[in-house]
């Protein structure tokens, strides 16, 4: 089979990238490892089922979305603003960590992982989901449902999921203008 | 006192209408059940037939209709939403309030075969009895005597949500005046029995024509169209004459494994047609199912070695179509489907070989790519993963594109998908059909 690749540019975790010669149906999980060196997102099913490699990516409007990267080819993200599990916190100019996103924190105050495979997947997920809220707020009777629907395609082997689910619910109460009433 | 009176003739013109409405099944029925059921059965006999009677309740499928998902088993609720309303499978546990118990061999009888209930007034053609009609006594008896040993589930059947005049059951008897056969199943003497055999359960006992053959504007069956193919709930019950499977893909042995596993090389069972290899077609004998596959190729046996038919040629595309829809594949597709189409045994069904690219209809291509398919599972604990739903990631053009470009690749079908044909079958989009 011959190898042909296509030219992709896109912007991940605020960096420009490209544009760069890249096999046609590379996958995406495959682009960030192997040419960009950020190994955070997890490969896990392989098969957009586990979502432990999802990342968010942002739509035209600036709202987020969760997109699986082991099934989804990295030209699929042409042109678009990508943020991996490497682009939530945030470092000072000598590359050192001067704060956790909201979502970090929240998960690293409840505990809320164990071999930590799949929190990359759930950070990135968390964060779709309090973007989502912070542009349509739900009723606090929906909010469990809403959460659970957000992070039920998530799997975590080590069944982390009562913490996980609590750290988001934690953060979401914190957060003011996420539900109403 | 006039319009006491005006009053009085109304009421006696209702009940004069009402009486006439009453009688229709009788003045407008025909029955082909025999006087004989008229004699019930013995205990032994009741024993006997049960048995038998519970792999013919299998083929029929009568389960899955007659028992809702966490419900008592046989004990109806199921609903089923007509374009006239809903109307609710019924209880046919042996339960003697709610359920079939004191029903007699012979109402029993008339209920699957003429479709009419016990207090003599029509069953909506829902229940099937326009294919049961043709089923043989035995087999009824079989069925009589398999629900009547079962558990008895006191639920109470659920009342209809048809609108007026449709609530009015004894209207059906004049649709089944217009619709329902006279006879029963006959013979084709100039056939072989395994021929014949698969004409009885195709027709009968499976009734696949009831998804599979369209229907007239009086939701009766077009019989100059018989097994062609049908709407169901948006969903394509495909053409399954000899031409149609064979331009899936089939042959008489991969129609027999699908029916037994719900898995080919055609693609896997999806939505109703999985229900019905999970309730009922991976139970039957192989002898049935091949006799089924013999009746649909129109073979009077069953041939030792089958080989799938050709592929069909490719078809061309404009190039602006075949460019978005590499891409799309490229980026969409390829990681489950592979790049050429072959799909993963087991876990991922093949494009190359897929029926639904080669259906004369793009409707269920479509809709697997804007809904996705849920994970399922199938006998013989094989599974197949989920395919995720497109529809908030690819815009209706990328999505005619992807579909055009399938079609003509491994379908051989013309590219004549429309962008608004992918509006229409969108979550929410009304549904014309
Ligand atoms: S690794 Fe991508 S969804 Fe599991
Ligand atoms: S923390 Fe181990 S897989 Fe989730």
């Amino acid at each position: 089979m011959t190898l042909s690749t296509k030219p992709l540019s896109l912007t991940v975790n605020g960096h420009a990238v490209g544009p760069i010669a890249v096999p046609e149906g590379l996958m995406m999980l495959d682009f960030l490892h192997e040419y960009l060196n950020l190994t955070g997102s997890r490969m896990g099913c392989g098969q957009g089922i586990c979502h432990a490699c999802v990342v968010v990516v942002a739509d035209e409007d600036g709202s987020l979305r969760e997109m699986p990267t082991c099934i989804t080819g990295a030209h699929w993200f042409n042109g678009k603003q990508v943020q991996t599990i490497e682009g939530h916190a945030s470092y000072d100019g000598d590359g050192n960590l001067v704060g956790l996103s909201p979502v970090q924190q929240a998960f690293i105050e409840h505990f809320a992982f164990q071999c930590g495979y799949c929190t990359p997947g759930f950070v990135n997920g968390a964060t779709v989901l309090i973007d989502q809220l912070k542009r349509k707020p739900v009723p606090r009777a929906e909010l469990e449902s809403t959460i659970v629907a957000a992070l039920d395609k998530h799997i975590c082997r080590c069944t982390g999921y009562v913490r996980y689910l609590e750290a988001v619910r934690d953060l979401v109460l914190k957060t003011p203008g996420l539900v109403i009433g | 006192m006039t319009r006491l009176r005006a009053l009085g003739w109304m009421a006696l013109a209702v009940m004069a209408g009402a009486g006439i409405v009453a009688l229709l099944p009788h003045v407008l029925g025909t029955t082909v059940v025999g006087d004989d059921v008229e004699r019930p059965l013995g205990e032994n006999e009741m024993q006997r037939l049960a048995q038998a009677g519970g792999y013919v309740a299998r083929v029929a499928d009568c389960y899955a209709c007659h028992t809702v998902k966490g419900g008592g088993a046989w004990a109806g609720g199921m609903p089923f939403k007509t374009p006239l309303g809903t109307i609710y499978s019924t209880n046919i546990s042996p339960d003697k309030q709610f359920g079939i118990g004191t029903w007699t061999r012979a109402e029993f009888h008339r209920a699957v075969r003429d479709g009419i209930g016990r207090n003599g007034r029509p069953l909506y053609p829902a229940m099937p009895y326009t294919s049961y009609r043709k089923m043989t006594p035995e087999d009824v008896d079989g069925l009589y005597a398999y629900f009547m040993t079962r558990q008895p589930v006191a639920v109470e059947n659920r009342r209809n949500g048809l609108p007026f005049p449709f609530n009015i059951r004894e209207f059906v008897a004049v649709w089944n005046f217009l619709n329902l056969g006279h006879g029963g199943f006959k013979e084709d003497p100039s056939r072989s029995p395994v021929w014949n055999r698969g004409r009885y359960i195709v027709d009968a006992v499976a009734h696949c024509g009831e998804c599979h053959t369209p229907r007239n504007s009086l939701m009766a069956m077009e019989t100059d169209k018989y097994l062609k193919g049908a709407v169901i709930e948006g969903l394509e019950a495909p053409d399954i004459t000899k031409e149609g499977l064979t331009r899936m893909g089939f042959d008489p042995q991969s129609l027999v494994r699908f029916m037994k596993t719900g898995l080919s090389a055609q693609g896997a069972a999806a939505n109703q047609m999985l229900e019905v290899v999970h309730f009922s077609t991976q139970y039957m004998r192989d002898e049935d199912l091949g006799a089924m596959a013999a009746y649909l190729f129109d073979l009077d046996e069953m041939p030792d070695l089958a080989s799938p038919p050709p592929a069909p040629a490719p078809v061309p595309v404009p190039a602006a179509i075949a460019s978005s829809a590499q891409t799309t594949y490229a980026n969409l597709c390829a990681g489950c489907h592979g790049p050429r189409g072959r799909g993963i045994p087991g876990v991922v069904v093949p494009l190359a070989t897929n029926a639904s690219l080669r259906l004369a209809s793009p409707r269920n291509l479509i809709h697997a790519v804007l809904h996705g398919i849920p994970a399922q599972s199938f006998p013989g604990r094989e599974r197949m993963q989920p395919m995720p739903g497109f529809a908030d990631v690819l815009d209706d053009q990328a999505v005619a594109d992807l579909a055009n470009w399938l079609r003509a690749r491994w379908g051989g079908q013309k590219p004549a998908v429309t962008a608004a044909d992918v509006a229409k079958q969108r979550p929410g989009a009304v549904q014309t059909e």
